[in-house]
């Protein structure tokens, strides 16, 4: 465990990896912790890369600031950690509120970076998403993290996992219960409740991107993705089947394989963005599919897209 | 040094001499709140804002007289010069860069109530095999579940927009505040063989 001093606070890491390898930086989501990305690294590392995992401020073992987190803060602690990394290339992944402060590092600091990966993420807060966060938060303030827990396990993982984890769960809710503070966790959630609109600056975003969302993510569906995609030049939308927000927990193998094909697609050349759209296959291992160009994305039931 | 309480007993209780260090630290922290919201609260309510007052004192009191209750007490003697370095501590205290020292007093009692209902999570404390129907183990569980409730005032109040202008001041007397309840609370706790996380 290290911990390093970025825009004036204290972040804990882990690097792990053969020193010349092409790096790549996950970042959490709200109520995660570094270690959740331990199969990741397993799997990047033996392909060569690099893997940086961190706790953002209010998480786990940083810093928690007592009154107010800044979404600067979190790209100046993101930027202090891309430097750690050196010359080599530099692939930023972040899922949900992570995928925001990926984003918003992106947006600020793209020339640092070879690649970006969106997982289940939004550059603006649709009604549905602000309504769903502030209630997440009233969640939180009356029932603790045990309770915001609750919440998001059926929310945001499919039945096919929860199923045979159901007499499991409470151990599985302990570590992310031990490891983050309530008020640590509020003051999170009122950084990404209070924020500014990124759409109309994802232009500046000229690295390749990779965009990824769960077939059935209910917490940012697919219009958020479509945000992206449409207005990110280099980039390509990738829909997980069957998965649901967090397919990061649900799917961990095909999307450490994702992520190490696109790294390994940019570094070759053979990064093909242009806005299309793909399916990714059940498990590691398959194929892309590009998305039938006649059918709608965007809708859940097979619509034939509109002529214009 | 254990990160949880224990070894528990037979029964999944905690030791009692555990208990007593833990039981006398938060009744002296929530009673000392205690006190100082029942300095503050009116005996008639004007505005709003005390009636959240009168909410806080008389959860505050149910806390330390819980802990009272719920506590295997053992002779210790040296909690006497333990509670005096605590109490000490939470006397009110001036906030730099605060000309009114009355504005500054409210603005000490809701960063120390900070502190102690973020920096004091008694319940992460025991281990997973712990007694769920032990009175002291169900004091520290509803403690910390009360706490992250009770923290909402002190949110709201020091987030508030009359303290806009002097947000650096209050963030940094929240933030001493923080750093001096955590520091008791990992000295008490290692004085029981318990380390911090």
């Amino acid at each position: 465990m290290l911990f390093l001093s970025g825009g004036g606070h204290r972040i804990r890491y882990e690097l792990r990896g053969p020193a010349s390898g092409p790096a790549y930086v996950l970042v959490n989501g709200l109520t995660q912790y570094a270690e959740l990305w331990s199969g990741y690294c397993d799997t990047l590392v033996a392909k060569n890369f690099r893997v940086l995992t961190f706790d953002l401020l209010g998480q786990g073992e940083s810093d928690k600031p007592s009154l107010f987190i800044n979404q600067d803060d979190q790209v100046a602690a993101i930027r202090t950690l891309v430097d750690l990394l050196g010359e080599g290339p530099v692939f930023l992944s972040g899922i949900s509120f992570g995928g925001l402060i990926a984003l918003r590092y992106a947006i600020a600091h793209g020339g640092t970076l070879a690649g970006l990966v969106q997982m289940n993420s939004f550059a603006q807060l649709s009604p549905q998403l602000l309504l769903l966060g502030n209630a997440m938060r009233t969640g939180l303030i009356l029932g603790g993290t045990s309770y915001l827990q609750d919440l998001l396990l059926p929310m945001n993982l499919s039945d096919a996992w929860l199923g045979p984890q159901l007499n499991h769960l409470e151990a599985i809710k302990r570590q992310g219960w031990l490891i983050n503070d309530v008020y640590a966790l509020q003051n999170l959630m009122d950084s990404f409740l209070d924020f500014e609109a990124l759409t109309d600056r994802l232009g500046a975003i000229r690295i390749p991107t990779m965009i990824l969302n769960g077939e059935f993510d209910f917490l940012t569906p697919r219009s958020l993705h479509e945000t992206l995609r449409a207005n990110i030049p280099d980039s390509a939308l990738i829909i997980i089947p069957h998965a649901y927000h967090a397919f990061t927990l649900e799917k961990p193998a095909l999307t450490a394989e994702l992520l190490a094909n696109f790294a390994t697609d940019v570094l070759a050349g053979k990064w093909k963005g242009g806005g299309s759209v793909w399916i990714a296959p059940e498990e590691a291992g398959g194929e892309l599919r590009l998305f039938p160009s006649e059918y709608d994305h965007l809708r859940a039931i097979p619509v034939r897209k509109a002529v214009t | 040094m254990n990160s949880f309480l224990g070894p528990l007993d037979s029964s999944g209780g905690v030791p009692p001499r555990q208990q007593t260090r833990v039981g006398a630290f938060l009744i002296s922290a929530h009673g000392a709140l205690a006190r100082r919201l029942a300095m503050g609260t009116p005996p008639t309510l004007k505005f709003g804002w005390q009636t959240e007052l009168h909410s806080q004192l008389h959860r505050e009191t149910e806390i330390a007289t819980l802990m009272m209750r719920a506590t295997s007490w053992v002779a210790d003697l040296e909690l006497a010069p333990l509670c005096l370095t605590w109490e000490t501590a939470w006397l009110p205290k001036l906030v730099e860069g605060v000309v009114d020292w009355s504005q500054g007093l409210l603005i000490d009692l809701a960063a120390l109530a900070h502190a102690i209902h973020a920096a004091i999570r008694p319940a992460v404390l025991l281990p997973p095999e712990a007694n769920a129907e032990d009175p002291f183990v169900l004091a520290l569980r509803r403690i910390e579940f009360e706490s992250s409730r009770l923290i909402q005032a002190q949110i709201l109040f020091l987030k508030g927009p009359e303290f806009v202008p002097i947000r650096d001041c209050v963030n940094a007397a929240v933030e001493r505040r923080h750093q001096q309840v955590r520091d008791l609370w990992e000295t008490m706790l290692e004085s029981i063989g318990v380390r911090c996380a």
